[in-house]
């Protein structure tokens, strides 16, 4: 077992002995409610942590399904008779149905449109809460009775490891979910949601299934919330709750377990904390030398006293300024909040486990994870054959953007197995020629037919299901995965564990597979070395390589590549040129863009040459050169 | 149903509207240079509303509280920016809406605590008594206020195409790198699309309140309507807001009226849903192409 295994898994069942075993020790019933809502929490956030943490986006609906959730479960028992644990499931099951709902429409939006459907569902939830008073009892509130299990009455103790035991069980099943090929998914359509499609990976599929999922562990964990509380009033569901939770999430940290628990654990102490003077007055101290410690960090660091430094530590300066002189911390709660956030968005975006985990792990020195053996590249990319006589046959394709003819009657036969340029001048219709073959965009009229068959239009993903990869001229990586991960996403009949039995764990060989193969894709491209690091943090002719590695994980029978020369310096287009000689030699048909007229010369076998979205020439490489129609679409008309 | 009572609820709901429009115009403002919204708009038309009442109240006269309520809702738009927008920006992120957001929790916390959480009226200049149209009741405050809103988007607009600073606005708006490149300053155009924003938001918080009454409640009620009718006409949708926030405004109120009080935001923010799932770019807004 590695180090990294023992110590993330050491401590999680550390952590969760630890808190099954309290009871034991303590019989206040005020603490061990304190530690009920912990864990109650603590599955309300992991379900935030996937929108708001890996698929990166501001979700204001989480109270909301919370709520939504608690009354779900309580009429359930009140007028269907269900049991305590049927109960939870009809939260768990409502919230989900309220996520696709919801996630239906509002995730085809990003930004500023998302947290505005997730703000206008939450108002919209409070308010048919409060009004429909002949179910829910309206504002004056719902009384909540809490079914008993079959072994009999609930004791404080049992309902709190009932709790504890959810939390515990959510905890792995979203770890396993998180690690596999779902949660680098989520990451990789919050980076760049066209390449998510391109790869082959349904962009809307996955956003739906992470809000869904989300919301689901949010309305689960509303039915605990129900029968921890017992009276529910839907005011208690809205702006204020929401904060709250954004708060813990943040705080905790992002795209972490342990975060959300630590979240959590604020959310509940942070009542507490308002109420007692002395307690607060140390809190906004401890706060303010935290904020001033990073401050004093990062100036170090950067050499430069900027604003974003600053701005955490007035925030907390005036939250213990606050602290000295207002008494009535409970009427200034929301303000509080607000700093806190502030400053924690600010000054440590990563949260306090994000921080803590680097930390620890620079110290315990986890930072490289073993990587598997390389496979042979014959077993990745299978040597393909074909006996068609065109791989891709374009008829008479149009596209018009408004006036302009991008593409304007186009033509074009590509063999199988051979490299086919395809250069013209800037703004001749290259790309948005590409574009359509892909399904970025859809023709205003004309057909394409890959291996004889019409390719579907429109659809970046149900294209790339036929068989064609491309890279992008303007670089699409997943910026936030590693170089691994990003050509992991794009592998091709690699995931077929169904997520059930994923997030039961049973995921692991599929995934050391995953890594192997391409661990081989990056050592074909020259980029092995790199296989950890950050995409964003490649020199930029790996990026380059890097998209191409990944487009070849889709195991393409034509693979376009849209100038992967450009901005490369010498040395470096060279070993492109060998790069794509070895890929050709798979048997993989290329189309490929360029500017650079060596490397076209050297590798393509045919040329089309394209200028106001009409062809002006076909030819060979040779042919090309002389053909006094090409001469004057790049030079003009001699004097 | 009497027409005449139908066509009053409609009216004076159409005119409430014409708020939520200027509203959603600061919103407009602000996208324009910069691609974000402050998520705490409708805190700073309350505490801009609210400060102009401490203003009144300390006896200055009516006249020079607007512009000194409008010269602090610049202020208030200004720390936006540079707080909350800037600073997110700065860190290339999506953070702003959570920071706008954070900035109006503030806002509102402190109004809660200065001014208290109760409803206060706000006197309006005008005598109270209305004018008859067709059997409709209009009363001055509303006559003003439709007056008011029409001249300041009017102002903004004059001075968006006449002036050379209008000249640069459009330019950022249409391209923020080229604008640059070609010397105009990003950053201070940005501040001076929140600027604005602010100063018409104020001016909504005066405009409105004398009708509403102004409390620290005014701002979330405020807030989503505005979202919705800036979204629903589009972000980007110049005067198409006025059309949707009358027609926003007179609809709540129908609804208000047949299925009661409680209900009377549904319909906004179903329109808003509706609106961002069918056209996200809105009614009146460009849809824009993808390019890679």
């Amino acid at each position: 077992m590695s180090k990294r295994w023992l110590l993330t898994h050491g401590t999680e069942l550390a952590l969760f002995s630890a808190l099954a075993s309290l009871p034991l020790f303590i019989s206040n019933t005020y603490a061990l409610g304190l530690l009920t809502l912990l864990a109650i929490y603590g599955v309300c956030l992991i379900g935030l942590d996937v929108t708001v943490g890996y698929l990166g986006q501001v979700n204001l609906a989480q109270s909301a399904l919370l709520g939504i959730g608690a009354y779900a479960a309580s009429l359930s028992v009140t007028h269907l008779g269900f049991g305590f644990f049927a109960a939870l499931a009809c939260g768990f099951g409502v919230g989900l149905i309220f996520g696709v709902i919801l996630a239906l429409p509002a995730l085809r939006l990003d930004g500023p449109q998302f947290a505005l459907a997730t703000l206008s569902f939450t108002a919209i939830a409070t308010t048919t809460l409060n009004e429909m008073e002949w179910l829910t009892q309206g504002a004056q509130g719902l009384h909540v009775t809490r079914p008993d299990l079959w072994i009999g009455e609930f004791t404080a103790a049992g309902f709190y490891w009932v709790c504890l035991l959810l939390l515990a069980l959510v905890w792995l099943a979203m770890r396993n979910m998180l690690q596999s090929q779902w949660g680098r998914a989520f990451e990789a359509l919050r980076d760049s949601p066209i390449a998510t499609d391109a790869m082959g990976v349904g962009t809307y599929r996955h956003k739906v299934a992470g809000f869904a999922v989300g919301s689901a562990l949010g309305g689960l964990a509303g039915g605990l919330y129900a029968f921890n509380f017992q009276y529910l009033q839907p005011h208690s569901f809205g702006f204020e709750l929401m904060i709250i939770l954004l708060l813990g999430v943040v705080l905790g940290g992002r795209k972490n377990l342990w975060g959300a628990f630590v979240g959590a654990a604020l959310i509940v102490l942070l009542p507490n904390l308002l109420s007692n003077p002395i307690l607060f007055r140390s809190f906004a101290v401890i706060g303010l030398s935290i904020a001033l410690f990073a401050g004093w960090q990062k100036q170090r660091r950067q050499q430069l006293f900027t604003f974003q430094t600053q701005a955490p530590i007035m925030a907390m300066l005036l939250l213990a300024g606050g602290a000295l002189f207002i008494d009535n911390t409970e009427d200034w709660r929301k303000a509080i909040f607000a700093l806190m956030l502030f400053a924690v968005v600010v000054g440590l975006p990563e949260g306090l486990m994000g921080f803590a985990t680097r930390r620890l792990s620079q110290i315990f020195r986890l930072d490289t994870s073993t990587l598997p053996a390389a496979w042979p590249v014959a077993e990745v990319l299978v040597l393909q054959t074909s006996a068609l006589d065109d791989l891709l046959e374009i008829q008479q394709l149009k596209h018009y953007f408004g006036g302009v003819r991008a593409v304007d009657d186009v033509s074009l036969r590509v063999v199988p197995g051979q490299i086919h340029g395809l250069i013209g001048p800037n703004g001749s219709g290259k790309s948005t020629l590409v574009n359509l073959i892909t399904g970025l965009y859809s023709p205003t009229s004309g057909t394409i037919h890959f291996q004889g068959q019409p390719l579907p239009v429109g659809s970046l993903y149900k294209v790339s299901h036929t068989g064609i990869a491309r890279t992008f001229q303007n670089l699409q990586l997943f910026t936030e995965l590693s170089a691994l991960e990003n050509v992991m996403v794009a592998l091709r009949d690699q995931y077929r564990i169904p997520l059930p039995l994923l997030l039961l764990g049973m995921g692991k060989q599929q995934e050391t597979n995953a890594r192997a193969k391409a661990l081989t894709l990056l050592a074909l491209v020259g980029i092995d070395a790199q296989a950890q690091q950050l995409a964003k943090d490649l020199p930029y002719g790996a990026q380059r390589l890097l998209e191409i590695a990944r487009a070849l994980a889709r195991q393409p029978r034509l693979l376009i590549l849209d100038e992967p020369a450009a901005g490369l310096a010498h040395p470096d287009v060279i070993r492109l040129v060998e790069i794509i000689r070895r890929i050709q030699q798979r048997g993989i048909t290329i189309i490929l863009i360029e500017h650079h007229m060596d490397v076209v010369s050297e590798l393509c076998d045919i040329v089309t040459v394209l200028d106001g979205g009409k062809i002006i020439a076909t030819g060979t490489p040779d042919e090309i050169k002389r053909d006094p129609d090409v001469v004057k679409a790049y030079l003009g008309e001699p004097c | 149903m009497d027409a005449t009572i139908i066509a009053q609820i409609v009216v004076s709901g159409a005119l409430i509207g014409l708020i939520y429009a200027l509203v959603a115009y600061g919103f407009q403002l602000t996208y324009a240079t910069s691609k974000s919204i402050n998520f705490g708009q409708g805190e700073l038309v309350m505490v801009a509303a609210l400060f102009s009442l401490s203003l009144l109240n300390w006896g200055l006269p009516y006249w020079l509280m607007i512009p000194l309520g409008m010269l602090f809702g610049v202020v208030l738009g200004l720390f936006v920016e540079r707080a909350a927008v800037r600073l997110a920006l700065e860190q290339n992120s999506e953070g702003w809406i959570l920071m706008t957001i954070i900035l109006g929790l503030f806002f509102f916390s402190s109004a809660e605590n200065i001014w208290g959480r109760d409803d206060h009226p706000f006197p309006s200049p005008f005598v109270s008594d209305s004018i008859a149209l067709f059997g409709i009741d209009i009363t001055r405050q509303e006559i003003a206020l439709a007056v008011g809103v029409f001249a300041i988007m009017g102002l903004i607009e004059v001075l968006m195409r006449k002036t050379l600073l209008g000249k640069a606005f459009t330019a950022v708006s249409a391209d923020r790198d080229a604008a640059q490149l070609m010397g105009i300053s990003a950053r201070r155009t940005i501040m001076l699309s929140y600027g604005l924003s602010g100063a018409v938001c104020a001016f909504a918080g005066m405009l409105v309140a004398p009708i509403t009454t102004v409390g620290p409640t005014m701002a979330s009620a405020l807030i989503l309507k505005a979202f919705s009718v800036a979204v629903v006409a589009g972000l980007d949708s110049g005067f198409g807001i006025v059309l949707i926030g009358m027609l926003l405004g007179a609809v709540e109120n129908l609804a208000s009226f047949y299925i009661g009080s409680g209900w009377r935001e549904v319909p906004g923010l179903v329109l808003l849903i509706l609106a961002l799932a069918l056209r996200p770019a809105g009614i009146f807004g460009k849809t824009v192409i993808r390019k890679v």
